[in-house]
């Protein structure tokens, strides 16, 4: 059970530290998307949808209005949540297209944090109170999304005795896959396990290279019809199945009993498995959303690819490093490698793994996985392949 | 210092769904009295059985360390004296279900496990805009 749609373009920006863009995050959404649309040979004004996610700035009309689209015909967000959307805002790129609402639907996100400000900086706000929605847990200085997922990382290495190197592996890999990948903002900045271990805390169980960094750009795609991609410049790569699913609401919500130690993507995995009629043992590779290196192991497990227990092991001995890791894993080096837009890198990645145009390319790609941010929900996962 | 997190911190905003659980000096948490679930924080609809018959169960303050950080980056300008800190979620003891946030007071938070026993204790703070008293629940090692 899946839609019919195809991804025929994929595009970013150049790629910024926070507050390095030279571009307000309009224009940064624009390259992203002239690009995108670009590679799939397709004119601007053929462009006839958009959907983004997190409560993105820069509406539809405006960027149709903008970019010269002949007439818009479809605009979505999905509901709640932040980078835990992204595959949930392709999936409704997929339907739209699919149930031919419209033809060419571009995905994408954009971010500013110069323009804007951090993303990820206390939301308790200044002066004043503390919003009661907020205040059962930010009375007591839990405040942002690296505390509220460090609190279920230390629970899950407590239940399955996961330590301090599983959660340093992640960000080794990324951080090597980035080394290849030029576009990234790591690039020619490798990190070692020492200078890992040595870098401050910022929230136990987290060091500073255990968060991601944030950073300015943009990235998009264009979702079409297999049909109109036959005449288009680049070869299509399905939309083989997506899937969104449920946990608990955000704040004091994430900590009740039934989910602490999880990153609420079981669901996820279950129906993504079962709309495609394939499981963990058929993907080639995979992209997973490092919010912070913790719920990537959660995630990891969740979705069936080892038991919570073997996830240490899972991740250990260089086995998520380059195109012929044992588990080939974020290859362009991912939210904390490459560049944190939101988790968008990840989808345009997994899309160009089976193009066979990474810059740290598996042999022989199939299936092609992004799994979007853990811990929060809902969770969504997409899975791509040859069409 | 008097309060756990400094006295720059600010104070919760005080509204209907949370006056009890931030001025009653007890542990105040919903419970439902069609099927007698509990559940936290307070909300319209029994998340059990969906009913809106909705009342307040007085929690001994007794539980068990579930989970905890230790925050070591102030995540905002008015903590920066207050790191390091350590934040708990305790389960309660006679309340199946609640799972709650905290501080935890008077240990070093290179200390703290999980599954150790708290007990609750409260930071009390006059409303500095005249409102009621705030009695902030903490937590101490049982």
């Amino acid at each position: 059970m899946h839609g019919k749609a195809v991804v025929v373009g994929v595009g970013e920006s150049e790629y910024y530290e926070r507050g390095r863009s030279p571009h307000s995050e309009f224009q940064l959404a624009c390259i992203a998307i002239r690009n995108a649309v670009e590679d799939a040979g397709l004119k601007l004004s053929e462009i006839d949808g958009f959907v983004s996610y997190m409560d993105q700035r820069n509406p539809p009309l405006r960027l149709a209005q903008a970019l010269g689209v002949d007439e818009l015909r479809f605009a979505a967000e999905p509901f709640s949540g932040g980078g835990n959307n992204v595959g949930a805002a392709v999936q409704m790129a997929d339907a739209a297209v699919s149930a031919g609402y419209a033809r060419h639907v571009v995905v994408f996100r954009a971010i500013a944090q110069g323009q804007f400000g951090r993303f990820g900086a206390g939301r308790a706000g200044a002066a004043g109170r503390i919003p009661a929605p907020m205040a059962w847990t930010a009375a007591h200085g839990l405040l942002n999304a690296a505390a509220e997922c460090a609190m279920h990382t230390r629970r899950f290495m407590h239940d399955h005795d996961i330590s301090q190197e599983a959660l340093c592996d992640i960000s080794l890999a990324c951080y090597a896959n980035a080394q290849r990948n030029p576009r990234a903002i790591r690039y020619g900045r490798p990190l070692t396990r020492e200078a890992y271990h040595e870098s401050r805390w910022i929230v136990e169980p987290f060091h500073l290279f255990d968060c991601c960094p944030e950073n300015d750009g943009a990235a998009a795609v264009v979702v079409s019809t297999p049909e109109r991609a036959r005449d288009l410049a680049r070869p299509p790569v399905s939309i083989v199945a997506a899937a969104q699913g449920i946990g608990p609401w955000f704040g004091i919500r994430m900590f009740q009993p039934k989910p602490l130690g999880g990153a609420f993507y079981g669901d996820v995995g279950r129906r993504l498995w079962s709309n495609a009629g394939l499981g963990p043992e058929d993907i080639d590779v995979a992209q997973f959303y490092e919010n912070f290196t913790g719920p990537v192991l959660m995630a990891i497990s969740e979705m069936g690819f080892c038991e919570p227990g073997e996830v240490e092991d899972f991740v250990a001995d260089g086995a998520l490093v380059g195109p012929d890791a044992r588990f080939p894993f974020n290859t362009s080096g991912g939210n904390i490698g490459e560049c944190y837009v939101h988790g968008f890198g990840l989808v345009n990645e997994a899309v160009r793994q089976v193009r066979g145009e990474s810059t740290c390319q598996v042999k022989d790609v199939e299936h092609s996985l992004m799994v979007a941010g853990p811990g929060y929900s809902p969770g969504s996962a997409v899975l791509f392949g040859r069409a | 210092m008097s309060r756990a997190l400094g006295d720059q911190w600010p104070l919760p905003q005080i509204d209907d769904g949370n006056r009890g659980w931030f001025t009653s000096g007890e542990l105040s948490v919903q419970k439902c009295l069609a099927c007698g679930a509990f559940q936290h924080p307070p909300e319209d609809v029994c998340s059990s059985c969906q009913s809106f018959d909705l009342g307040v169960h007085l929690s001994t303050g007794l539980g068990r360390i579930e989970s905890l950080v230790i925050v070591r980056h102030p995540p905002h300008p008015a903590l920066v004296d207050a790191v390091p800190y350590a934040v708990v979620v305790v389960s309660l003891d006679d309340a199946p279900g609640v799972n709650v946030v905290g501080n935890l007071l008077g240990a070093p938070p290179e200390e703290l496990r999980i599954g150790q026993a708290v007990s609750a204790s409260f930071e009390e703070v006059p409303d500095p805009e005249g409102g009621e008293t705030l009695r902030i629940p903490q937590w101490k090692l049982a």
